[in-house]
């Protein structure tokens, strides 16, 4: 049971949090969006427990909680690798925009030698 | 720039679309100076777009439909543009259509103008399937009840805006959902919104970006978006 109220205090924090940075424009829709879904579902299978507990033991783990931790660090481990995706397409793009940066004072180079020939 | 007003044409690989676009609206809308923002294309866009005679900024990579009108409209601040008209590329807005968004502009002196679907009558145009037209009329309250604006078309692409409009929109611009969100922002800081009638048509080709299946989906985040939007701080801080 207090493990329960924890769980639901702790879920309400977070979102609360969340909405807070959105709101503080911390964090974009885009991003906040996976972290409002955990938080409902973290509240949703705290309030719903039995569910939870049926879930765990019909994917055969003899202890709920294993359950709950080998879900989180999935959960986790799921969400690295979507920051590391995510680290790797702005990567790509810095580097396109430095390229192009660079091209562009070319072209500007090019131009202003024209202009005083 | 040879005129005061804008239209902007943001581009996604429309390379099939793009020319023909072009011509047209250069037939029907005389006086206006013709931006299309290339959103990152792979195919040739941007030289298609070039051939037609239009000014093109070339985005480095693709930004989305909110990142591209934005940097027109960031262009339109710039160059000191008094009014801006977002066009589609793809030939579903009708270019005959620019000059009742360019009237409302100077006439209703209206600060955003959108195109509207739903308004008057529908003149042989294309309307939505009813999953999708049941999805813009939520949007349509959801947004009533948010802001106390009254829009029908929430998600019509087809839109002008005059100087305000350009300035606001060319500091903040939404780039999840654009086109809602937009409205919201407008209304937040008393932009006057007006909606004018036009004729949507079917694409010449390509597919539509937005998938039926996922509507509810949509629909879901969106609201989410616009809510969150509501709390968000409200001072127009954003003179960066």
């Amino acid at each position: 049971m207090n493990s329960q109220m924890l769980t639901i205090v702790l879920a309400v924090l977070l979102l609360v949090l969340v909405i807070d940075l959105v709101r503080r424009e911390k964090l974009s829709f885009k991003y906040a969006f996976g972290w409002i879904l955990i938080c409902v579902s973290a509240i949703g299978a705290a309030v719903f427990k039995n569910i939870l507990f049926r879930f765990a033991y019909w994917l055969g783990f003899e202890l709920p909680s294993n359950f709950i931790f080998f879900a989180s660090l999935a959960g986790i481990t799921f969400l690295s690798l979507l920051l590391t995706i995510f680290l790797c397409q702005q990567n790509h793009r810095n580097d396109k925009i430095a390229q192009k940066l660079g091209l562009l004072e070319k072209k500007l180079d090019d131009l202003q030698g024209s202009f005083k020939e | 720039m040879a005129f005061n007003k804008l239209i902007i044409i943001p581009a996604f690989n429309e390379s099939n679309n793009i020319h023909h676009t072009l011509t047209e609206i250069r037939r029907c809308a005389d006086g206006f100076d013709l931006l299309v923002v290339d959103d990152g294309s792979s195919d040739d866009t941007r030289e298609r777009a070039v051939e037609a005679g239009a000014e093109v900024i070339s985005l480095p990579f693709n930004l989305g439909i909110g990142g591209a009108v934005q940097a027109g409209l960031m262009h339109a601040h710039r160059a000191g543009y008094e009014y801006a008209i977002r066009l589609d590329a793809d030939g579903q807005h009708d270019p005959e259509d620019i000059h009742a968004i360019l009237k409302s502009l100077q006439v209703d002196d209206a600060d955003m103008v959108i195109g509207s679907r739903f308004i008057g009558k529908n003149r042989e145009g294309y309307a939505p399937r009813w999953p999708r037209r049941l999805g813009i009329f939520y949007l349509s309250a959801i947004i009533f009840g948010l802001t106390g604006q009254r829009v029908l078309d929430t998600t019509s692409g087809f839109c002008g805006w005059n100087r305000k409009g350009i300035d606001l929109f060319a500091q903040m611009f939404p780039v999840d959902f654009p086109e809602p969100e937009s409205l919201v922002i407008a209304s937040r800081f008393g932009l006057s919104i007006s909606e004018v009638p036009v004729v949507m048509r079917q694409r010449y080709s390509g597919k539509s970006s937005i998938n039926f299946i996922r509507t509810f989906y949509y629909l879901f985040k969106v609201s989410l978006a616009l809510f969150l939007m509501t709390l968000s701080r409200q001072e127009g801080d954003r003179h960066e």
